[in-house]
């Protein structure tokens, strides 16, 4: 295997210009929703809105702009697939379709994909979705046919300030605690990474550089795989069925002494009609 | 991105693995390649994009920001930044000091631009070659005689110094004198370019137009690409939550914009970005428009020129986008 490869995104440095969306879409050959034939969200710069299975990149406009305007500023942000090493997408896929490469990252093969949805309901992230072409479930493959040829993928290539860098993860990893580092010095102390250790779904190989809560950025704070319940839940399904047992012996137990008993005063009228 | 970067700033043509280091090092027997002498410099070497450098100096600190990207040519910040200093080599104020001659050479914040050896009293040589004809107290390396000139025989009509006039539209007098606009900026008298008067009440808001990342010029090549119309499907007018409730406009309404040249339609965006501006104690709203819009493509709308004045800038005839007078409705 090949050492992991991923996505480090400063946002601090992204303007906002959308290259990366036009080059995923130009390399991958997606279609633009209705043709390009669309109404404006009037959701500041974001027209896209999010991502799904034909947009596997999409750049995030948050306003931040005090009543009185004393102070503001445009939060923009890059988002993708965040290729987790604990993926639930991979977990729930129930044909195998959802694969992980030798770059450590995370690739839907639509050939094997039979387009149940289960990994659009496992993903904590809201990446996936169907593609209409293909009706299969779609999203970033970390350009895996570039990878394959030894070449960069399309978004951080075209990314025009280096807000996307790709690299091995332990590189990115050095680089991005280096520029939290130069941040802090620089006094913006709101500065961290999200994602960029294990603790986060084992290690997010897409990991961010953000400067507010990751919420503002539409991230989850904690976010979990759908099988974190399965012990606990099999647990409880377990003592559950033992209380049902339990229930059913009892009134089983109930009505055979209540026979009893009926058949007990039968008897007993009966003796009391012969006197 | 960086090949090109590389032809930019030039190498040495037996060995293209070794990159020009500055224009200096240019020659004029073959043995160099550059593609712009200008930005001979901001590749030095392999791996050493000087223009991707962001490294700002720490807030309070006074410099040039010389570690932040790059600039042609050689780095320097300020142009002829050798004037920054009086004829002995002294700041001209030390609060602004630039450049100055320590005694052996010039130094101080920025690459100075002027031979750093040449002392401040080094006479000039008539006989001399290039910068060699200059004295040491001429700055202005780039011209024949090494000085600046407030005024020049042809080229420029306006001048000599800087000064400020308000947009041939404005919302307000101008507060630095009589003299409203340019008196010679260049505009065309027809009906169809009626100008509003200062402070007419029918056109009180301050309009700017601008572009768009997504799109390029009028967007007669962009809104045909379905992949630039998806980002940027429709026309809008972006004002400020105020001025929207002023004219019970809500996000996406229709809005009606006019001037005295004419009249378009748009969608509302409504933004704390746009704020109202408080000028010479009265309130005066802003509202912007990107003008990449027209009636074929995939993506069509008004043409936001409807608008605009022919009114030209006095030397290059640059018409005036940016700042001009309307109105808004609710359409």
């Amino acid at each position: 295997m090949a050492e992991p490869m991923g996505f480090y995104t400063d946002t601090t440095v992204c303007i906002g210009c959308k290259a990366c969306e036009v080059a995923c879409k130009e390399w991958n050959q997606l279609p633009a929703e209705n043709g390009g034939i669309r109404e404006l969200s009037g959701e500041s710069y974001d027209n896209t809105r999010r991502l799904d299975g034909i947009h596997w990149r999409h750049v995030k406009f948050v306003e931040q702009f005090p009543e009185d305007r004393s102070a503001g500023r445009w939060l923009m942000m890059s988002d993708v697939c965040k290729h987790c090493v604990k993926a639930g997408c991979l977990e729930v896929c129930p044909t195998n379709a959802i694969i992980r490469t030798e770059f450590d990252t995370v690739v839907i093969q639509s050939d094997v994909c039979n387009g149940c949805r289960d990994c659009i309901a496992a993903c904590p992230f809201g990446v996936i979705d169907i593609n209409p072409a293909s009706g299969t479930a779609q999203k970033c493959t970390l350009c895996y046919d570039r990878l394959q040829a030894g070449m960069e993928p399309a978004c951080s290539k075209a990314c025009p300030t280096d807000s996307i860098q790709f690299g091995t993860i332990r590189e990115l990893r050095q680089r991005a605690e280096q520029r939290v580092q130069q941040l802090h010095a620089q006094g913006e102390a709101r500065a961290y990474l999200y994602g960029a250790d294990e603790g986060m779904l084992g290690g997010l190989n897409s990991f961010y550089l953000l400067i507010d809560k990751s919420e503002v950025y539409g991230l989850p704070t904690n976010p979990q795989l759908p099988t974190r319940q399965l012990f606990p839940s099999s647990i409880l399904s377990t003592l559950g069925a033992l209380v049902l047992g339990l229930f059913g012996f009892v009134s089983l137990r109930k009505h055979r002494m209540e026979e009893i008993a009926a058949k007990r005063r039968e008897d007993a009228g009966e003796g009391m009609g012969e006197r | 991105m960086k090949k090109v970067l590389k032809e930019i700033n030039g190498y040495y043509t037996d060995d293209p693995s070794r990159h020009l280091e500055g224009f200096d090092r240019l020659k004029d027997d073959g043995s160099t390649t550059c593609a712009s002498w200008l930005y001979c410099g901001v590749f030095p070497a392999p791996g050493q994009n000087l223009s991707a450098r962001k490294e700002p100096l720490p807030p309070g600190y006074e410099g040039a920001y010389n570690n932040w990207g790059y600039s042609w040519p050689a780095n320097r910040r300020v142009m002829y930044n050798r004037a920054s200093a009086d004829l002995q080599g002294k700041p001209w104020s030390e609060r602004k000091r630039w450049i100055w001659w320590d005694g052996q050479q010039w130094t101080g914040y920025d690459v100075p631009d002027f031979p750093v050896n040449k002392p401040p009293d080094a006479p000039a040589n008539p006989e001399g070659l290039g910068l060699d004809a200059h004295g040491g107290n001429a700055p202005f390396i780039m011209k024949p005689d090494g000085v600046g000139w407030l005024y020049v025989p042809n080229g420029l009509v306006d001048g000599p110094l800087p000064t400020h006039y308000e947009p041939a539209e404005s919302a307000v007098h101008n507060p630095l004198y009589q003299q409203q606009t340019s008196p010679v900026l260049k505009y065309w008298e027809r009906d169809d370019n009626q100008l509003a008067k200062v402070g007419d009440p029918r056109y009180p808001y301050i309009i700017s137009t601008y572009r768009l990342t997504e799109h390029y010029l009028a967007g007669a090549m962009s809104r045909w690409q379905p992949w630039l119309t998806e980002l940027q499907p429709e026309l809008f007018i972006e004002l400020s939550p105020e001025l929207a409730a002023e004219k019970a406009i809500q996000n996406l309404n229709w809005v009606k914009i006019s001037t005295p040249r004419g009249e378009i339609r748009a969608k509302a965006l409504v933004t704390r970005r746009l704020r109202p501006l408080t000028i010479g104690g009265k309130l005066v709203h802003h509202v912007g428009m990107p003008w990449h819009w027209g009636w074929q493509g995939i993506s069509t709308g008004d043409v936001v020129n409807e608008l605009t004045a022919l009114v030209g800038d006095p030397n290059v005839s640059i018409h005036e986008g940016k700042a001009f007078v309307c109105n808004v409705e609710k359409a």
